[in-house]
């Protein structure tokens, strides 16, 4: 008995938390894949009917603003933050004194809750009491910076405060990625008199594709799940401008009675999320074997 | 001369990094600056920097409104107490995939994680049903238990990187000296193990902390923690900035303390271990 107990405590060990990711995540999963086929509204219903909650999704004039939002807050976000990671990793690399500190700084707004991220710059972006009526009090009468009250515009209040929230997130993983590349060759780089701006797009940075790469995966599926910093920044307004899939899918879930329409667009941004992040983490534990 | 343009790069490349550093901690040091004036030097133009008289007041204005004590304790029992729980499961886990790993460990590792990376909405519908049917909306335990499944993956993953991390020999030669697997455990590993642990706790406090997605859909006033507490002062209206920058300084203030400890923490946990 003894004996066996001591063969087998691995597996028993692991056991709890096997079962707890298995059941909770994807028995859940499962359950809103199966409603995402049936003709639910506000109560589940268990009628396999078909696609017919995609092809409701697909049509809806409001789903297609939330995935161009996602594209457009996608995209502007992910670019964005990684040049700015990389300029101020590369301030950063400078053998400056006070780097510690600075470290600290940038990595601050990292470590705040998106919910206060949100509402802080939904006060410096509201027209009547931050940026704009500031300048206005200076004497600048005629500013205008009203993105977040425009429908327009508002995506990119949550692009400002999304990049404020991960540069500096951004900074600490291609910090640590300019520390990693072999000192020998940048110095004989540096005899050889090649310049520092050249040292770094010819030698350094082409040998932190990885880096890249993991930087990529990290924002992606932030920018994905970014739901938090939507609903205190804009609440997806006005009307339904900054929808983006997350929150399309709590509005149909929790205010509009229609859970048909929540499932099957949580099952579209599940595949989304996984078409990215699997063979990502599949590279990244098979390099790891080696 | 070489040296003279060195160091003059120097100074140009440090104050270019604190202005930088400056403008990215600008919203955060104004809201806490803000905080201690009253609302008319908090609209004053020219903005006050120092020269205003300092006071408490909008803490105790925000506090008597909304009793900020409550959010707070709330925060820290679902915070510590997920993280408590999630540590309590995911060690023997982590321990069985670092020191007995088998042919499938590598595959169960991905596979858990892979579930930190969807998103929560896909399974908010089912959990709000069997919170509602099981009366534990606006309970702290509910949430206690929600949040400790949705970081478990993440806490047993940074476990498993700091376990790899022990020298393997030691716990061989502590065999060979006829340990048994229990004093092997208790006496050999836990001392090499508390280090990584305590990381994990640290990492996992700041994510269950600011955690907003599940504490804001599944509480309402009872079990509300200080993410809640942040959202109902969301809408600027009947508030002026001087009290709302008290309330956000309030509930930002254990961030900043922890913060300034645990960078090293929060970016090996946002990269699953990639950048140790």
């Amino acid at each position: 008995m003894t004996k066996w107990l001591e063969e087998n405590t691995p597996k028993l060990v692991l056991a709890p938390s096997f079962l707890a990711v298995l059941v909770f995540v994807y028995g859940f999963i499962a359950w809103t894949a199966w409603v995402s086929l049936t003709r639910s509204r506000l109560l589940p219903k268990y009628e396999i009917e078909g696609f017919i909650q995609y092809e409701r999704l697909f049509a809806s004039p409001r789903w297609d603003t939330a995935i161009n939002n996602l594209f457009v807050f996608g995209i502007l976000f992910i670019v964005i933050a990684m040049v700015l990671g990389l300029v101020l990793a590369i301030l950063l690399d400078q053998n400056i004194r006070t780097e510690g500190a600075l470290r600290t700084i940038y990595l601050y707004p990292m470590a705040l809750s998106m919910i206060v991220t949100g509402t802080a710059w939904k006060w410096i972006l509201n027209p009547g009491l931050g940026l704009e009526a500031m300048v206005r009090r200076w004497g600048f009468e005629e500013f205008t910076f009203d993105w977040l009250v425009n429908p327009d515009m508002a995506i990119y209040t949550v692009v400002l405060a999304a990049i404020w929230q991960s540069s500096g997130f951004v900074m600490a993983l291609f910090l640590a990625g300019l520390r990693s590349v072999d000192g020998e060759i940048i110095k004989a780089a540096q005899v050889d008199g090649i310049p520092t701006w050249r040292v770094y797009t010819a030698i350094i940075i082409p040998s932190m594709a990885p880096i890249f790469l993991s930087a990529f995966i990290v924002l992606a599926h932030l920018a994905i799940k970014s739901f938090d910093l939507v609903i205190a920044l804009t609440g997806g307004g006005p009307g339904y401008a900054t929808d983006l899939p997350a929150t399309y899918m709590y509005a149909m879930a929790f205010s509009r009675g229609d859970i048909g329409q929540a499932a099957s667009s949580a099952m579209i941004m599940m595949m989304v999320v996984f078409t990215i992040v699997v063979p990502y983490l599949y590279s990244e534990l098979r390099s790891k074997d080696d | 001369m070489a040296r003279a343009i060195t160091t003059q790069r120097k100074v140009i490349i440090t104050a270019a990094a604190w202005a930088v550093g400056l403008l990215i901690f600008f919203p955060i040091y104004w809201t806490i600056l803000t905080s201690f004036k009253t609302e008319a030097q908090a609209i004053n133009d020219p903005p006050l920097f120092f020269n205003f008289d300092w006071t408490l007041e909008n803490y105790a204005i925000v506090q008597e409104r909304s009793n900020y004590m409550r959010y707070l304790w709330n925060s820290v029992i679902i915070a510590g107490g997920s993280t408590l729980l999630g540590i309590l499961v995911a060690v023997p886990a982590a321990w069985s995939m670092a020191f007995v790993p088998s042919k499938r460990t590598k595959d169960i590792l991905l596979w858990m994680l892979s579930t930190k990376m969807l998103p929560a909405v896909g399974v908010l519908y089912p959990i709000s049903l069997i919170f509602v049917e099981f009366n534990l909306l606006d309970t702290r335990i509910g949430l206690v238990v929600v949040l400790m499944l949705i970081n478990l993956p993440i806490i047993v993953w940074m476990l498993y990187t700091y376990f790899r991390e022990i020298p393997v020999d030691i716990l061989e030669a502590a065999r060979m000296d006829g340990a048994s697997l229990r004093e092997e455990i208790l006496y050999v590993l836990t001392p090499m193990a508390i280090p990584g642990i305590a990381s994990t706790i640290l990492l996992n406090f700041i994510l269950a902390w600011n955690e907003a997605f599940w504490t804001l859909n599944l509480t309402a006033a009872q079990a509300a923690p200080l993410t809640a507490f942040i959202a109902s002062y969301s809408s600027p209206e009947g508030l002026f900035f001087a009290k709302l920058s008290a309330a956000s300084t309030m509930a930002i203030a254990p961030i900043l303390i922890l913060g300034w400890f645990s960078q090293k923490q929060l970016v090996r946990g946002l990269t699953f271990g990639a950048v140790k």
